[in-house]
C-alpha cells in the first residue's frame, strides 16, 4: 500500500487567483526516496506542508491525499506526529531546548513514553546518527550541520514511516550539506524509511534519490527516474536549465545543436566525465586540435591584467588577528590587494577567517598587528564617512537589517537623512528599486517574501547609500540558481557603474562564473589569488564540476558553456 | 569538573545537601560548626574552581568577614568585656566575636552558594522542579535556548547596522538612541518571526498532545541510596543536637558556649561530615584513581 497518494489535489492560497497546487497527482511507495525540484516559489513546500494536517496552510483544497489508504484528516494527531516526520529549512529555528539529550526527547515526551522506552530510543538514534559524542552538549554549541542532523534525529526518534525534508540543507555550507544528504541516504537504505525531500541543490541530489519530481508553477511537470527527468529536462531546454547540475547544462546545450543525442544523459560528475569521452571519440576521434578556451580580449582574464597597474582601492598587508588575548591567531599574515571594479571572491572553507576579514575590512574588528586600507587610509580614520558613500556591507542574514514594515519603508529609511526633496527622494527609490528588481514588491512586509527578494532588497538598501565598495557576505546562500543568475546580472551592472565588490563564498560555481578574481583562503590567509580559469584549472578537487568532469580532456573549461564551446571549436576543425 | 565525583550523585542528592548545609549554617552560629561549615565549603570550592575559586573567595567572602569583624562592635555596643573607647563609645570583645561569627556565616553561605552553581547545572535543576510542573521547565529549558541566541543575533543586527551608518555609536545623540530603538525593533520582529518555525516544530513533533511525559537523563544508583541515608542520619543528628542546645551560643552579654560531652561531641562529628562529605569523596575519588594508576 502506498505511504502517500494524492489524487488531483489543487490548492489555493485565501485571496490569491491562482493556486499554488494544481490538479497534482503523486504516488510514495513505501522505501523509495524522492527528490522534488522546482524554482523557488513553485509550489515545493506547500505540497510538503500539505501533507501534514498540522502544518497544512489555510486555503482552499480540493482533491484527496491519502495516508496508508486512509484520508490523512481521518488519521488522528497522535499518529501523524509520530509516523510522518518534518524537518524544515532553517536549522535554528526548529531546535526547541536548550540540550541536545533533550531536544532528542521532545517528541518521544510529547507521546507519553515512559522513560526507560526513551532512554532506548534516543540511545539508538544517537548511535545511528553519530551523536553520543555531543550528546551531552548544549544546542548553541553546535554547527550548522550538527544542527540540522540533530533535527534529523529528533524526528527519527519517533521511528516515522516517512521523512518529508523541506529544503534541509539550503543554509548549510557545501560541506555540511553532502553529509546532511549522506545521512538522509542512509535513513532511507538502512532503515528503509520513505524520505521525500525537496531541494534546489540537484548536483548532490539527484544520484542518490529514486525518483525524481519536477514542479512548475504548481503543476508536476515531470515524475521518473533521475537520469530520465533530467533528459526530459535536457531535451526541452526547460527554464529550469539554470537549476540542473553542470553536466545536464553541457548536455543540454549541445543536444540543442543535436549533438550528442544518442548517448546517455549524465546526472553527476561521474556520469558527465564519461559522457564526454563517449562524445569526443564520436566526434572527433583521439586527437584533440582545441583543447584550451580561446581567450577573446573582452573577458575578464586580460582587463584584470590592465587594471594591476592601478592604485588598489583595498591594500591589506601583513594582517594578525585573534578574537582574545589568549584565543588562537584567527588572520595570519594576510596580504591582498583589491582593484576598483572588479568582483573579488574569497573561497574557502568554514572558519578560514573569511567573514572575520570582511569585518576586519569594514572596521568593525581591529587587527593587532598589520594594516588594512581602505582608500590609503585605516578604516576608522574615516569616521562617520566610512559608511556614508564609501563602505557597504551586505550581511548574510538580510533579515538582520528589516526595521520596517514595508519594503517601501526600508528604502525610505535609507533616504531619511540625506538633503533632498521628496520627488528626488521618490526618484532615487524607484531607481534602485528597478535596478534590484524589487519595484513590483515595494508594498509587501519584508518577511512575507523569499530569501532572494530579501537578499536584493538587502542589497537595495545597501546600494541607497552608494558606496564605493560593497562587501557581500555569502550573498548566495539558499538562494536557487534561477536568483543567482540574477543576483549576477545586478553585481555585474554595478562594477559597470564604477563599483568594487568583495565577496565572499562558498559557492565555487558561482565564483567561477562571475568573480572576475578568486582567492583560495585557507588557515587563516590567502594561498592562491588568481582569474577564475587559471584558478580553478590548476586545481583538482577545489574546482568546478565542469572542470572535474572535462579535466581529461580540455586544459581550462571551467564552466558549461566552456565545454559547449570547445566541443563545438573542435567539431568544426 | 568531571572530575568533581560528588556532582555525579543525582540531583535531588546533590539540591538536598546543599539547601541542608545552607540552612544549617545559616542557623547554628556556633564558632565550631561555623568553621567547619566554612572550611568544608572553602575547600570544596576551591576544589571545583582552582584558581578562580581562590579569587572569588578574595574577593567576596574574605571582605565580608572582616568587615563584619570591625564594622559590627562599632555600631552594637552589647557585651561585658570593653576593650577600648572608639569615640567615647565601647568597643567590646563579646560584639567582635560576634561579628567575626556572623562574618564566617556569611562567608560560608556565599562559598556554598558558589560551589552550588557549579553542581547544579540547569538541567539538573530544571530535572527536579520538572516533576512538579512540567510545562514549565519546558519553559525554562526553551528560554535557556533562547537567550544566547538573542544575545548572538543581536550582535549580528547591530553589527549590520552599523555598516548602514546606524548603528548606536553612530550621529547625534538623538540619532543615537533612535539607531538603538531601530535595533530593538528589529529584534522583536526577528524574535517573532522565528518563533512560528518553532511552533511549527513544536506542533510537527507531537506538542500538545494528551499525557505528555517526562524524560532525564539521571538514574538512580545505589550510591545515591547511600549518601542519602548518610546526609538524612548526619542531618537528624544535628538537628537533634540543635534541639537539645548544643549548638546555640550565647554572646551576649558574655560568651557562652555550651559544653559538649558525649551526645555535644557525636553531634559535632555529625556536622563536620556532613560539611566535609563532598571534598571527602572527590579526594577518596582521587586517591583511589592514583592507587588503580601506580598498580598498571
Amino acid at each position: 500500500m502506498a505511504v502517500f497518494e494524492i489524487q488531483d489535489l489543487t490548492f489555493t492560497y485565501p485571496d490569491r487567483e491562482v493556486p499554488a497546487l494544481d490538479h497534482i497527482d503523486l504516488k510514495v511507495e513505501p522505501g523509495e526516496m524522492i527528490s522534488l525540484c522546482g524554482r523557488s516559489g513553485c509550489g515545493k513546500t506547500t505540497l510538503l506542508k500539505n501533507l501534514k494536517t498540522v502544518l497544512a496552510p489555510y486555503g482552499e483544497k480540493t482533491g484527496s491525499i491519502k495516508f496508508f489508504g486512509r484520508e490523512l484528516s481521518q488519521v488522528d494527531e497522535r499518529e501523524q506526529a509520530s509516523r510522518i516526520g518534518y524537518v524544515f529549512q532553517n536549522p535554528d529555528n526548529q531546535i526547541v531546548t536548550d540540550m541536545v539529550w533533550h531536544e532528542l526527547a521532545f517528541g518521544p515526551e510529547n507521546l507519553g513514553w515512559d522513560t526507560d522506552t526513551i532512554r532506548m530510543r534516543v540511545a539508538e538514534m544517537a548511535a545511528f546518527f553519530g551523536i553520543q559524542n555531543w550528546f551531552g552538549k548544549r544546542t548553541d554549541e553546535l554547527s550548522g550541520g550538527e544542527k540540522q542532523i540533530l533535527n534529523l534525529a529528533s524526528v527519527m526518534v519517533m521511528q516515522p514511516d516517512i521523512l518529508i525534508l523541506d529544503e534541509p540543507t539550503a543554509q548549510l555550507d557545501p560541506i555540511a550539506a553532502g553529509e546532511f544528504f549522506d545521512t538522509a541516504k542512509k535513513v532511507n537504505s538502512e532503515i528503509g524509511t520513505t524520505v521525500i525531500i525537496s531541494e534546489h541543490r540537484l548536483e548532490s541530489l539527484l544520484p542518490l534519490s529514486h525518483r525524481t519530481v519536477v514542479m512548475d508553477r504548481g503543476k508536476k511537470i515531470i515524475d521518473d527516474s533521475p537520469a530520465n527527468a533530467a533528459a526530459l529536462l535536457a531535451k526541452e531546454n526547460h527554464h529550469m536549465f539554470t537549476a540542473m547540475p553542470t553536466p545536464l547544462q553541457a548536455y543540454s546545450l549541445l543536444y540543442e545543436k543535436g549533438i550528442g543525442c544518442q548517448l546517455q544523459c549524465p546526472v553527476d560528475v561521474g556520469s558527465g566525465r564519461r559522457w564526454l569521452t563517449e562524445l569526443a571519440k564520436t566526434q572527433w576521434g583521439e586527437e584533440i586540435k582545441c583543447d584550451s578556451v580561446p581567450i577573446p580580449e573582452q573577458t575578464g582574464d586580460t582587463e584584470w591584467d590592465k587594471s594591476a597597474e592601478k592604485e588598489p582601492i583595498i591594500d591589506i598587508k601583513d594582517l594578525w588577528f585573534r578574537y582574545g588575548r589568549s584565543e588562537p591567531d584567527v588572520i595570519k599574515g594576510l596580504s591582498m590587494k583589491i582593484y576598483p571594479r572588479e568582483i573579488f571572491t574569497i573561497l574557502g572553507g568554514n572558519g578560514a577567517g573569511k567573514s572575520t576579514t570582511l569585518s576586519l575590512m569594514a572596521g568593525l574588528q581591529r587587527p593587532y598587528r598589520g594594516k588594512v586600507k581602505i582608500k590609503g587610509k585605516k578604516p576608522e580614520d574615516h569616521g562617520e564617512k566610512l559608511f556614508r558613500g564609501l563602505l557597504g556591507v551586505l550581511p548574510q542574514d538580510p533579515q538582520s537589517v528589516f526595521v520596517s514594515d514595508t519594503v517601501r519603508g526600508e528604502l525610505e529609511e535609507m533616504l531619511d537623512d540625506k538633503d533632498l526633496s521628496r520627488e528626488a527622494k521618490e526618484e532615487e527609490l524607484m531607481r534602485i528599486a528597478k535596478v534590484v528588481e524589487i519595484d513590483s514588491i515595494l508594498d509587501f512586509h519584508p518577511y512575507d517574501i523569499s530569501g532572494g527578494e530579501q537578499q536584493r532588497v538587502a542589497l537595495a538598501k545597501v546600494l541607497l547609500m552608494d558606496p564605493e565598495i560593497i562587501l557581500l557576505d555569502e550573498p548566495t546562500k539558499g538562494m536557487d540558481n534561477f536568483f543567482k543568475e540574477e543576483l549576477a546580472r545586478i553585481l555585474r551592472g554595478l562594477t559597470d557603474r564604477g563599483k568594487t565588490l568583495v565577496l565572499v563564498s562558498h559557492d565555487i560555481e558561482f565564483c567561477a562564473k562571475y568573480g572576475s578574481r578568486c582567492a583560495m583562503f585557507f588557515d587563516g590567509s590567502v594561498t592562491t589569488v588568481n582569474t577564475p580559469r587559471k584558478f580553478f584549472s590548476g586545481n583538482r578537487f577545489y574546482t568546478t564540476a565542469a572542470n572535474k568532469m572535462s579535466a581529461h580532456i580540455f586544459k581550462d573549461a571551467i564552466t558549461a558553456g566552456d565545454i559547449y564551446d570547445l566541443v563545438m571549436e573542435n567539431i568544426q576543425e | 569538573m568531571d572530575k568533581d565525583s560528588f556532582g555525579t550523585y543525582h540531583p535531588i542528592i546533590c539540591f538536598g545537601y546543599f539547601c541542608a548545609v545552607i540552612i544549617l549554617s545559616m542557623i547554628y552560629l556556633h564558632p565550631a560548626l561555623l568553621l567547619f561549615s566554612f572550611f568544608g565549603s572553602l575547600f570544596y570550592g576551591i576544589y571545583l574552581g582552582e584558581k578562580k575559586a581562590a579569587k572569588f573567595f578574595c574577593c567576596l567572602p574574605l571582605p565580608v568577614i572582616l568587615i563584619s569583624m570591625v564594622m559590627n562592635p562599632l555600631f552594637n555596643h552589647r557585651g561585658a568585656t570593653i576593650l577600648f573607647y572608639f569615640r567615647d563609645n565601647p568597643v567590646t570583645m563579646e560584639a567582635m566575636i560576634y561579628g567575626l561569627v556572623s562574618g564566617l556565616m556569611f562567608a560560608s553561605v556565599i562559598m556554598w552558594f558558589y560551589c552550588y552553581n557549579h553542581v547544579m547545572t540547569s538541567d539538573k535543576f530544571m530535572y527536579i522542579f520538572g516533576k512538579a510542573a512540567p510545562a514549565s521547565s519546558l519553559v525554562f529549558s526553551m528560554v535557556l535556548r533562547f537567550i544566547p541566541r538573542y544575545h548572538r543575533q543581536t550582535k549580528t543586527v547591530s553589527q549590520g547596522q552599523t555598516c548602514m551608518g546606524r548603528g548606536v555609536g553612530n550621529g547625534s545623540f538623538r540619532q543615537k538612541i533612535k539607531h538603538g530603538a531601530a535595533i530593538l525593533g528589529i529584534m522583536t520582529t526577528w524574535a517573532f518571526e522565528n518563533a512560528i518555525d518553532t511552533a511549527d516544530s513544536m506542533k510537527a513533533r507531537g506538542y500538545g498532545l494528551k499525557g505528555r511525559s517526562h524524560f532525564s537523563i539521571y538514574k538512580r544508583e545505589g550510591r545515591d541510596l547511600a549518601a542519602g541515608i548518610f546526609v538524612a542520619a548526619a542531618l537528624a543528628a544535628v538537628i537533634a543536637g540543635g534541639f537539645a542546645g548544643y549548638n546555640t551560643p550565647d554572646y551576649y552579654p558574655v560568651i557562652y558556649i555550651p559544653r559538649a560531652g558525649v551526645p555535644g561531641t557525636i553531634n559535632y562529628i555529625c556536622y563536620f561530615c556532613l560539611c566535609f562529605l563532598p571534598i571527602g569523596l572527590d579526594i577518596k575519588e582521587d586517591i583511589k584513581w592514583r592507587y588503580l594508576r601506580s598498580r598498571i
